[in-house]
């Protein structure tokens, strides 16, 4: 990374920034802090974008092309790539306008769309309360006459409406009581009583249960005003059918809103690296990062907008601050996934990807272990290369399911796994000789079977654990070593090596390992004693001390014993997993080829239902296993990598370069 | 020592057989139908998320699996074995142990640690693999017990 500033004329921003956006290699940083306090603070102010309307606008558009998705789906193709465009074509502002005026006619529609749902559902609410009162002759909206007065409203069931009555008969005897209908729970009824006896009535009416219905402001009968309902639920119904097919009518338009969304984007990122920006009336001010090997190329543009500009290797203080793209080859690339997931490395340290991808891809292999399997993972890969034609994240994932599945499927060899073991229970069966093998007809096929020789992948399993570990260690040795620091180095590491390297030869010349070998290994030893190891320690615990005082040495030593004792065996041991994993995984498999296989395995023979049954049951139980398996292995390749093998050396906090470039939604921008 | 020869060593293989199928798929259930609670809730917000909340709610469904692979290994031998003694068939129950109690409790927990995945779902769906690879930590415990029933099985020769 290079550091560049930048000084350009303001008549000749715009086409920079556009040729800047087609190149995509430049950070825009934030230079506020820096402008602060110097003589340029009174001199320059940042420069303003149309952020807000441009968001507003990508809004607009994006919401179109999904509510045309609502109504007229496009069938997407599984795995269909991304449309291509040129950039060029995205930073051409035709066709925009009218891209938006279609965008505001379909949300228009959509949006009356809405209301006129919401006033459906009052109207059917309107419908469903005069159910009870459709029986009723009366106008709804007559409240009485000059001395008469009507009350509607209900009565719970449970109550004798003949008590009702003679209670209301006794405050005036020409009230009247009619029922209109009653369902489960409520009677429902009508009083027509004199106007000075209303409140008396109400109060007795209450006594009962009554409460006034809440059928109000209408007017009509109750079968009119349903009538009414009724025809504005079909009015409405036929203005939706208008507005969907309004929308509908926009279908032939989804690809230029889908296009102008994105050159709405473009213009966005624009906007953002603008707003970074400070300037005088007549220039433009801008600082940020660019890659060294685009320096040439940047140069020569901003050459032909007559800028003038500079960079430099940033300084160590700036480190924390420096962007980090991880420069790769196809191969290592494809580990890119795991690295961003985890960290990237923080500038200036060592980029892990090459060092981990054969780890990981051995790993993962060594985990999943299987030749059908594997193959799996190879077609998929390859179906995903030939269809997407995919780039960024998917095309990392794609790399690493092909690299994972090539690996697995040799792992598969030396463990003797087709789908399990398939192979072996199907020809057992239909040849009839119960000891017949894969193994007898491929030299080298399961060789490794996890489940005959467990111990032997196990520590097989360790001693790979111990070689990623060391590598790691290596690298933080010749990093240390680089910056100066090469006590640390010879202390920490060094001690260490020779830890491992003594302890062997003091392993060797136990008295076991001489029944073992026939002979006697004895280098170093002093009267049994093994001095090289403890040599080895001691220049360990001296360099833990070394630069503590005092008390703080012997705390330091302790804590170096422990830390050096747990953390070995914690972290080897943790390669254990490879073996677990192996295993269990064959072992699923081979549970689910054993019950398909089992109604012909009781017959003796394969017969059509036999077959059906051995065909489902395998196809279900190994898409489980498989599914569960890649993604086991996965998560515990990456712990491996991760906790393990980053521990020895790994500094992370880089913060990922973000240049500016195009970001649409909907187009991918050819490469040139 | 009577009442146990009484019982009889496959009466005791089969207990340990009924344990690992039984208990370790009380704890799917248990760990699915913690996940689908949280899950139910999602989809009332957002009905297009069922795809990956059924992985999620799938997640601690594996160790019922497990356990029923041990029972089915263990129930293979048995019954092929004719008359089992009673040091025999306490072995093949203490074998089905490990994915009997790990299961379960393994399940459990994993579907409180998919439940709250959920939550990731819902708040910041571009990051949910991250609740499953957390899910997955647990699945490894599983998997060690899984392991360690199958390795002690077939060591035992009836």
């Amino acid at each position: 990374m290079k550091k560049l500033r930048l000084v350009a004329l303001r008549s000749r921003k715009e086409e920079l920034l556009r040729d800047l956006i087609q190149m995509g290699c430049v950070e825009f940083r934030e230079i506020e802090s820096e402008i602060q306090g110097t003589e340029a603070e009174g001199l320059v102010t940042r420069e303003s974008s149309e952020m807000m309307r441009l968001k507003s606008q990508h809004a607009a558009l994006t919401g179109a092309v999904t509510t045309l998705g609502k109504y007229v789906p496009v069938k997407s193709k599984l795995l269909a790539p991304k449309p291509e465009c040129e950039g060029q074509t995205l930073l051409d502002d035709s066709d925009l306008e009218a891209a938006m005026r279609d965008a505001e006619a379909i949300e228009g529609a959509e949006d009356r769309i809405r209301r006129i749902a919401a006033e459906e559902s009052r109207q059917r609410g309107v419908i469903e309360s005069l159910v009870p009162w459709l029986p009723l002759d009366a106008d709804l909206g007559v409240e009485g006459t000059g001395r008469c007065a009507v009350m509607k409203g209900s009565i719970p069931g449970r109550v004798k409406l003949d008590e009702v009555d003679a209670a209301l008969r006794q405050i005036n005897e020409e009230a009247e009581l009619f029922r209109v209908s009653a369902d489960k729970n409520q009677n429902y009824v009508f009083l027509l009583c004199m106007k000075e006896d209303l409140p008396a009535m109400q109060e007795c009416l209450r006594s009962f249960g009554f409460s006034a219905s809440a059928v109000t402001g209408m007017n009509g009968t109750a079968r009119e005003c349903t009538a009414a309902a009724e025809q504005t639920i079909r009015d409405l119904a036929a203005e939706r059918a208008d507005c969907v097919k309004t929308i509908e009518s926009y279908a032939a338009r989804r690809e230029a809103m889908m296009l102008a969304a994105d050159k709405v984007a473009a213009r966005m990122s624009m906007a953002e690296a603008e707003e970074r920006c400070f300037g005088t009336e007549q220039a433009v001010v801008m600082e940020g990062w660019i890659p060294e090997e685009r320096e040439e190329e940047l140069g020569k543009v901003f050459d032909k907008y007559d800028c003038a500009w500079e960079t430099a290797e940033p300084e160590e203080g700036e480190y924390p601050t420096v962007p980090v793209e991880l420069k790769n080859n196809n191969f290592t690339n494809s580990l890119n996934m795991v690295t961003n997931m985890y960290s990237l490395p923080a500038y200036g340290t060592v980029d892990p990807n090459p060092l981990m991808a054969p780890f990981f891809i051995l790993f993962f292999g060594l985990m999943m272990a299987d030749v059908g399997y594997g193959l799996l993972m190879t077609i998929g890969a390859i179906v995903i290369f030939k269809t997407m034609k995919p780039r960024g994240g998917t095309r990392v994932f794609a790399q690493l399911l092909l690299y994972g599945g090539i690996s697995t499927a040799l792992c598969g060899v030396i463990t003797g796994g087709f789908f399990s073991d398939a192979i072996d229970q199907v020809v057992r069966l239909v040849s009839g000789n119960p000891q017949w093998t894969v193994a007898s007809y491929i030299p080298g096929w399961g060789i490794l079977n996890p489940q005959e020789k467990s111990i032997a992948v196990l520590v097989g399993s360790l001693v790979l654990g111990l070689i990623h570990m060391n590598v790691g260690m290596a690298v933080n040795f010749v990093m240390r070593w680089k910056k100066g620091d090469k006590a640390g180095a010879i202390f920490e590491e060094g001690a260490q090596w020779l830890i491992l390297l003594t302890g062997i030869l003091w392993a060797l010349s136990m008295d076991m390992v001489e029944g073992v070998l026939g002979f006697k290994v004895d280098i170093g030893n002093i009267n049994g004693i093994p001095v090289p190891l403890c040599a080895a320690l001691l220049m360990m615990l001296y360099g833990a001390g070394r630069e503590a005082k005092g008390f703080g040495k012997i705390t330091a030593a302790f804590g170096c014993i422990y830390n050096f004792a747990t953390g070995w065996f914690g972290d080897i041991l943790s390669y254990s997993r490879i073996m677990a994993l192996m295993l269990a995984g064959g072992v699923i498999g081979q549970v689910f080829n054993t019950v398909a296989i089992m109604p012909a395995q009781n017959a003796g023979k394969f017969s059509v239902i036999s077959v059906i049954v051995f065909i489902l049951i395998f196809l279900v139980g190994h898409a489980l296993n498989f599914g569960l398996n890649i993604l086991g292995c996965f998560v515990h390749d990456l712990r491996l990598q991760c906790l393990e093998f980053f521990g020895k050396f790994y500094q992370d906090g880089g913060k990922p370069f973000r240049p500016l470039k195009f970001n649409g939604k909907f187009y991918q921008v050819k490469e040139n | 020592m009577n009442l146990l020869e009484s019982i009889g060593g496959t009466a005791i293989a089969y207990m340990g057989a009924a344990l690992a199928a039984a208990l370790a798929c009380v704890g799917s259930a248990k760990g699915t139908g913690i996940t689908g609670e949280a899950g139910a809730g999602l989809i009332t917000e957002d009905p297009s998320k069922s795809g990956k909340v059924m992985i999620l709610q799938v997640i601690p469904g594996t160790q019922g699996l497990y356990g029923f692979v041990i029972f089915f290994l263990a129930f293979l031998k048995i019954s092929g074995a004719g008359d089992i003694s009673l040091i025999n068939g306490a072995a093949v129950a203490f074998a089905c142990l490990p994915i009997a109690i790990g299961g379960l409790m393994s399940a459990i927990a994993q579907g409180k640690v998919a439940a709250a995945s959920i939550n990731i779902l819902a708040k910041k769906p571009d990051d949910w693999s991250k609740g499953m690879i957390m899910c997955i930590v647990v699945e490894f415990y599983a998997i060690l017990c899984l392991l360690a029933s199958f390795l002690m099985l077939n060591a035992i020769a009836l």
